[in-house]
């Protein structure tokens, strides 16, 4: 029996990346147990609005959305198994850490941070992989 | 179902060392996905910056290490992001990597990025539990 | 607490022009099955005619690369449908819109979760392509 495959709902128009980002990837897609969160820039949830700040804010906003998604696929941050975030710039990689601390609960994920060119002027992009 | 994996040295607990907030390991659903590993010694933290090759065989002694420690071998690498500090390393890269992966090597995809402390690789893998 | 241990073995594509871990002697596998996930490493724009790089636009470059990974699934059981995370790196952040088009005719349904970077690429490609799929 094949593994079930399927694309999770968004919760709020915001998130939803048929209407903001035109169609070409789903936020949340759910492949046998786990779920794999699209790579996420800060966007405001209930525009989709780009919203561009420090790498703090991005990222608080990133986990923000990434908790909202989870949840509305019943899962949670406490079942992320894996964060993978690509920083514009990786001397501030310290001001993303400290969000993090802010967000996961104890014990925190897997994660693996590096430093890469960005689309659309964003400072920080964040993918996970959970537990559905 | 969801099992974190401590660091089986003190010297591969980067959360203590470095405040990098992560775990160094997570197994779920017959997988084990690792923290990015840097070069850094297994008992004390410290950073090991060197060559890539040396750095690299730090990180593989590494990772060995927490994937044995969690039941998992080298031997069963699914899938390696290598990252390296430039992209004219490449053959050096393969040249040390191909030592460690010997018994039927994981899928690996190269990511030329910004590392951490100014290391020139790091190694994000994902392993059959 | 019993560990799943999920069986693991490699995937190769029916075309052997495709296999560039092979044709070139590199340290790694096309893809790795593990239980019924799939994952490949990255995929460029390899003629699969001649097993050249195909270093054309942009447009071209991503059309040939996931027709190169639509043949790796199928060789493996799998397909474009079954993808559940894709990797898109660019050489040239701009491409981005250009990428986007072509695309989009590759996942018109139900597309897999993406991310999608720019990083220096070796060979002169204009982009490698990543994925995570589970088999039919």
């Amino acid at each position: 029996m094949s593994l079930q495959r399927q694309v999770m709902a968004s919760p709020l128009p915001g998130l939803d990346a048929r209407r903001g980002f035109g169609g070409q990837m789903s936020m949340v897609v759910r492949g046998g147990e786990f779920l794999f969160v699209g790579g996420l820039t800060a966007v405001d949830p209930d525009s989709g609005e780009r919203i561009r700040g420090t790498t703090m804010s991005e990222t608080r906003r990133i986990l923000a959305n990434i908790k909202l998604l989870l949840e509305a696929a019943g899962s949670s941050l406490n079942r992320v198994v894996k964060v993978n975030v690509l920083l514009q710039n990786m001397l501030e990689a310290p001001e993303m850490n400290e969000a993090f601390a802010g967000f996961f609960p104890e014990p925190p994920p897997a994660r693996t941070v590096c430093g890469a060119c960005l689309p659309h002027g964003a400072r920080v992009m964040i993918e996970c992989t959970a537990l559905a | 179902m969801y099992e974190v994996i401590t660091a089986p040295l003190p010297g591969l607990d980067l959360r203590r060392h470095y405040g990098h907030y992560q775990s160094p390991a997570i197994r779920a659903g017959g997988l084990i996905f690792c923290s990015g590993m840097i070069a850094v010694d297994p008992q004390t933290g410290e950073r090991q910056h060197g060559t890539l090759s040396s750095e690299a065989q730090v990180i593989f002694g590494n990772l060995k290490l927490l994937l044995e420690s969690a039941g998992s071998s080298l031997d069963r690498l699914v899938q390696v992001h290598a990252l390296i500090h430039d992209s004219v390393e490449y053959d050096v890269l393969n040249r040390v990597y191909r030592q460690y992966v010997a018994n039927g090597p994981p899928a690996r995809t190269v990511w030329a990025v910004q590392i951490e402390a100014g290391f020139k690789v790091q190694l994000d893998v994902v392993a059959a539990a | 607490m019993m560990t799943e241990k999920l069986a693991r073995s490699a995937i190769q594509p029916k075309n052997p022009l495709l296999n560039v871990s092979r044709s070139a002697n590199l340290p790694h596998v096309p893809g790795i099955r593990v239980g019924d996930y799939l994952f490949l490493s990255g995929m460029g724009p390899i003629d699969p005619r001649t097993g050249g790089r195909n270093h054309g636009p942009i447009a071209e470059q991503i059309r040939t690369t996931l027709n190169n990974i639509k043949h790796l699934l199928e060789s493996a059981g799998s397909s474009l449908e079954r993808i559940v995370r894709v990797h898109v790196v660019l050489a040239d952040i701009s491409h981005v819109e250009e990428m986007d088009r072509v695309y989009r005719e590759f996942f018109p349904v139900d597309p897999p979760a993406r991310t999608a970077w720019s990083m220096p690429l070796r060979f002169g490609n204009g982009c490698e392509i990543e994925c995570v799929a589970l088999v039919d």
